[in-house]
C-alpha cells in the first residue's frame, strides 16, 4: 500500500542493425528507465551517437534563434497538435524560408532604429540653437573668423580680450547656449576663457536652413520612422502568429530526434551488438516485449534480469499514489524521493498535513479563504509545483474550517453557539484562548501518537532493510522509552505539582521497567552514543505544542484586529465606519497571509523534522523513462 | 486578594522565557539558514534537508513557550 510502483530489471540486447528500431520502440513506449552504461572495458564500449545528432543540433540552434526573435518561449499553450509527418520532410526548406522572412523584418527594424537614433542625435544637438535665426551653413567656413557654438554655465565676458566680436546667447537649461564669432587671432585665448565656464562645443551637423526649420523637419521624419517601425513590428507579430505552431512543433521534433540520436551514448556496444540495461514498471513489461518483438521480428530481445538482488539502491522509484494524494508528492520530493524498498509516506501525509495545518489555522473564515485561494490558483496556474501546492492549500482549508467550528472562530469572532452571532447553532465548542492547558495536552498527545506511528513505520523499514533483530534494537527501543516515559510522567506529574508525595504504584513501576528495557535495547543496538539522542525524544514531543501556540497567536491577532477596529472606528459611527472596514480588511488579509505561511511551514516542519526522522531517509533515484511527453506534435 | 507584585513578576518571567529563547533561536537559525540557502543555490534538491536543519534551533523557543504557558496558566492563577 505504501510502496512505489514495482519495477523489473531488463536487459535489451540485439544486433546493431536493429538498434535504431529498438530505440524507436523504447522511445514510443516511454517506459524504459535506462541505466547509463559507464564501465567500459575491452569488449564493451559506450555506443557512438548517430551522425545525424550534430546536424539536428545545428538545426535546433537556428530554429531557436528564430524563436527568440519572435519571442516564442516554448511554454505557450497550443490547441491543436502538429502532425509529425508534416515536419519531417519540409523542415530544412521551411526553416530556411522562415529564417529569411524573419531576418528581413528584423533587419529592417534595426535599420529604422538606427535612423531614429540618428535623428534624435541631431535633435539633441540643434535643440539649444533653435532660437538662433541664422542658417546652419553660416556657422562654418570662415578663414578669418573663429566660431564657437555650444553651451556653458554662465554668460561669457570677453570684452577685456577684444571688443571686436559678435555674440548671441539664449538661456538654455541651467546655463546658456551661445554662438560667438571672433577674429581668429583671439581663438585660443577665448577658448580658454570659455572653458573656465564649462564650455561644451556642439558639433553641428552638415545641414542647410535655420535650426528651427530643421527641427520641424526632423520631427516629421521621426514620426514617419516610428510609424514605419511600428508597421515592421506588426509584421513580426504576424509572422509569430502564423508560424508559432510550426516553430514549437519542429523544436519538439528536433528535441525528440536528438534524444534518439544520442541514445547510444547510454548503451553498451560491441562490434556488432548493443546491450541496454534498465528498469521497466512491471505492468509495462509485457507491452514493451511485445512491441519490440513485432517491430524487430524477434531480432532484439527484452530479457528479464533476475540476477539483481542486493542493489535496491539503484532501482528507480515511480511514486504510486491515487489521484487525490498526488499533489502531496511535491512535498515528499522536496524532502527526498523514497528508496525502492522504503515506505512512501505520501498517502499518510494527505491526511496528516491538512490535519496539522487545520489545528493551527483553525478558523472558519480563514479556512474558507484558503479553499477559495487554493481552487482559484489551481484552476489558473498549470505549472506543476504551484498547482499542487494550491490543491494542498485547499485540502488544508477544509480542515481549517472544521477546526474553526470546533474552536468557534470566524475571523476571530465567536460566531456560533452560546453568545455568538448565530445563536440558533448551539454546540459545545472549545474556544482556544479559554482552554490553553487542555489543548496543550491534546497537542502533546497528537505528538506522541505521530511519533509512535513514525517508530512503527521505522520498524517496518528497518526490518525490510536490515532484518528483525536490528529493527527491534533501533525502533522498539525508542517505542518502549517513549511510552514508558509517558506513563511515568502521567503518574508523577500531579503529585509533583500539588506537592503531595509520589506513591509507588504498579503503573509507575511498569512504566519505569518498560523505559529501562527500551534504554537497554538502545545501548545494545546503537552503543553508548545512543544516549546522546535521548533528549530529542522529549523535545520532539514538546515540539508539537507549536500546534497550539501558532494557533493562539493567529487567533490573538484576529481578535486584536476586531477589537481595534471596533474601539477606534465603529463605535464612533458615521464616516469612521469606512476606516473601520478598511482596518478589518487589511488586518485580516495580513493575518491570513501570516497564518497560511506559518501554519504551512510549521506543519511541514513537524513532518520533516519530528515525523520523518523516525523512519524516512529517502535518497532514491527518480524514475525517468526514455521517451518524451509530446505537447506540440502528434506521432506519424 | 491577588498579590500584584507577585503576579507581575510571573508575567515578566513568562515574557523573558519567550523572548530570550526567541533571540537565541534566531541567532542559531541565522547561521544555519544562510548556509542552507548557499547550498540550495548549488543544489535545489537540498531544500527539504536544508529546512530541517534550519529549524532545529527552534526547539529552544518551544521549550521557552511551554515554560511561559505553564507560568501563565498554572502558576499565575495559584497566586493569592
Amino acid at each position: 500500500m505504501f510502496e512505489p510502483q514495482p519495477m523489473t530489471k531488463v536487459v535489451i540486447a540485439g544486433s546493431k542493425d536493429y538498434m535504431r528500431v529498438a530505440i524507436d520502440v523504447m522511445h514510443k513506449r516511454d517506459a524504459v528507465h535506462i541505466a547509463d552504461f559507464v564501465d567500459e572495458d575491452e569488449d564493451f564500449k559506450i555506443g557512438k551517437p548517430y551522425a545525424s545528432a550534430t546536424e539536428l543540433s545545428e538545426r535546433a540552434v537556428s530554429l531557436r534563434s528564430i524563436a527568440s526573435y519572435l519571442s516564442i518561449k516554448g511554454k505557450e499553450d497550443i490547441s491543436n497538435k502538429y502532425p509529425e509527418g508534416a515536419i519531417v520532410d519540409t523542415i530544412d526548406a521551411k526553416t530556411e524560408h522562415l529564417n529569411f522572412e524573419v531576418t528581413q523584418v528584423t533587419a529592417s527594424i534595426s535599420e529604422i532604429e538606427s535612423k531614429i537614433k540618428d535623428v534624435k542625435d541631431k535633435q539633441r544637438l540643434l535643440e539649444p540653437l533653435k532660437s538662433f535665426a541664422m542658417p546652419l551653413d553660416l556657422y562654418t567656413g570662415y578663414r578669418s573668423l573663429a566660431v564657437f557654438v555650444g553651451t556653458l554655465k554662465g554668460s561669457p565676458t570677453i570684452s577685456d580680450i577684444t571688443s571686436d566680436y559678435e555674440l548671441e546667447t539664449v538661456p538654455y537649461g541651467r546655463g546658456h547656449a551661445i554662438a560667438l564669432f571672433v577674429p581668429r587671432e583671439f581663438e585660443d585665448e577665448i577658448l580658454k576663457r570659455l572653458q573656465e565656464q564649462s564650455y561644451a562645443a556642439l558639433p553641428l551637423p552638415d545641414m542647410e536652413g535655420t535650426p528651427k526649420d530643421i527641427l520641424v523637419d526632423l520631427g516629421a521624419q521621426l514620426t514617419e520612422l516610428e510609424s514605419q517601425k511600428q508597421k515592421s513590428e506588426e509584421d513580426l507579430a504576424d509572422l509569430r502568429q502564423k508560424y508559432i505552431e510550426y516553430i514549437l512543433a519542429s523544436d519538439e521534433y528536433l528535441s525528440i530526434e536528438t534524444q534518439k540520436a544520442e541514445a547510444p551514448l547510454r548503451f553498451a556496444t560491441t562490434t556488432n551488438a548493443f546491450i541496454v540495461e534498465g528498469w521497466v514498471p512491471t505492468k509495462d513489461l509485457e507491452p514493451v516485449q511485445r512491441d519490440m518483438d513485432s517491430a524487430t521480428n524477434g531480432h532484439v530481445i527484452v530479457a528479464v534480469d533476475t540476477s539483481e538482488g542486493a542493489d535496491v539502491e539503484k532501482v528507480p522509484v515511480a511514486l504510486n499514489n491515487p489521484l487525490p494524494s498526488r499533489p502531496l508528492e511535491v512535498l515528499i520530493e522536496a524532502f527526498s524521493i523514497p528508496k525502492y524498498n522504503e515506505i512512501d509516506p505520501t498517502k499518510l501525509m494527505t491526511f496528516m498535513y491538512p490535519f496539522l495545518f487545520g489545528i493551527m489555522l483553525g478558523d472558519v473564515g480563514y479556512g474558507a479563504v484558503c479553499i477559495a485561494l487554493g481552487l482559484l490558483v489551481s484552476r489558473r496556474i498549470k505549472s506543476k509545483g504551484i498547482h499542487d501546492l494550491a490543491i494542498i492549500l485547499a485540502y488544508a482549508g477544509v480542515l481549517s474550517v472544521i477546526f474553526g467550528f470546533i474552536f468557534n472562530e470566524f475571523f476571530g469572532v465567536e460566531a456560533f453557539g452560546h453568545g455568538g452571532l448565530l445563536t440558533f447553532i448551539e454546540y459545545p465548542a472549545i474556544p482556544r484562548l479559554d482552554n490553553v492547558l487542555t489543548l496543550l495536552i491534546v497537542t502533546l498527545v497528537i505528538g506522541i501518537l505521530m511519533l509512535t506511528l513514525g517508530f512503527v513505520l521505522g520498524f517496518v523499514n528497518e526490518r525490510r532493510q536490515h532484518g528483525l533483530k536490528h529493527a527491534v534494537f533501533v525502533k522498539v527501543s525508542w517505542l518502549c522509552m517513549l511510552w514508558g516515559g509517558v506513563l511515568v510522567i502521567i503518574l508523577i506529574l500531579p503529585p509533583l505539582t500539588s506537592g503531595t508525595g509520589i506513591q509507588l504504584s504498579a503503573g509507575l513501576v511498569g512504566g519505569l521497567a518498560v523505559a529501562v528495557i527500551g534504554f537497554a535495547l538502545l545501548i545494545m543496538g546503537e552503543g553508548v552514543i545512543g544516549i546522546a539522542e535521548l533528549p530529542s525524544l522529549l523535545s520532539n514531543v514538546l515540539s508539537y505544542s507549536r500546534l497550539l501556540s501558532i494557533g493562539i497567536s493567529s487567533a490573538g491577532i484576529a481578535l486584536a484586529v476586531n477589537r481595534l477596529s471596533d474601539a477606534l472606528f465603529f463605535s464612533k459611527g458615521g464616516i469612521f465606519i469606512i476606516f473601520g472596514v478598511l482596518l478589518l480588511l487589511v488586518g485580516h488579509a495580513v493575518n491570513t497571509a501570516l497564518g497560511i505561511l506559518d501554519s504551512g511551514l510549521q506543519a511541514l516542519r513537524l513532518h520533516y523534522v519530528e515525523f520523518f526522522t523516525k523512519f524516512y531517509r529517502g535518497g532514491g533515484v527518480k524514475y525517468k523513462p526514455f521517451g518524451f511527453e509530446r505537447k506540440y506534435t502528434e506521432e506519424k | 486578594m491577588v498579590d500584584p507584585i507577585g503576579a507581575g513578576l510571573v508575567a515578566l518571567s513568562a515574557a523573558i522565557a519567550v523572548s530570550a529563547t526567541g533571540i537565541a533561536a534566531a541567532l542559531g537559525e541565522q547561521v544555519i539558514g544562510s548556509a542552507a540557502i548557499g547550498v540550495m543555490a548549488e543544489d535545489e534538491g537540498f531544500f527539504g534537508r536544508g529546512l530541517v536543519m534550519t529549524v532545529i534551533p527552534e526547539s529552544i523557543v518551544i521549550f521557552g513557550l511551554v515554560v511561559a504557558l505553564i507560568l501563565l496558566f498554572v502558576t499565575l492563577p495559584s497566586i493569592h
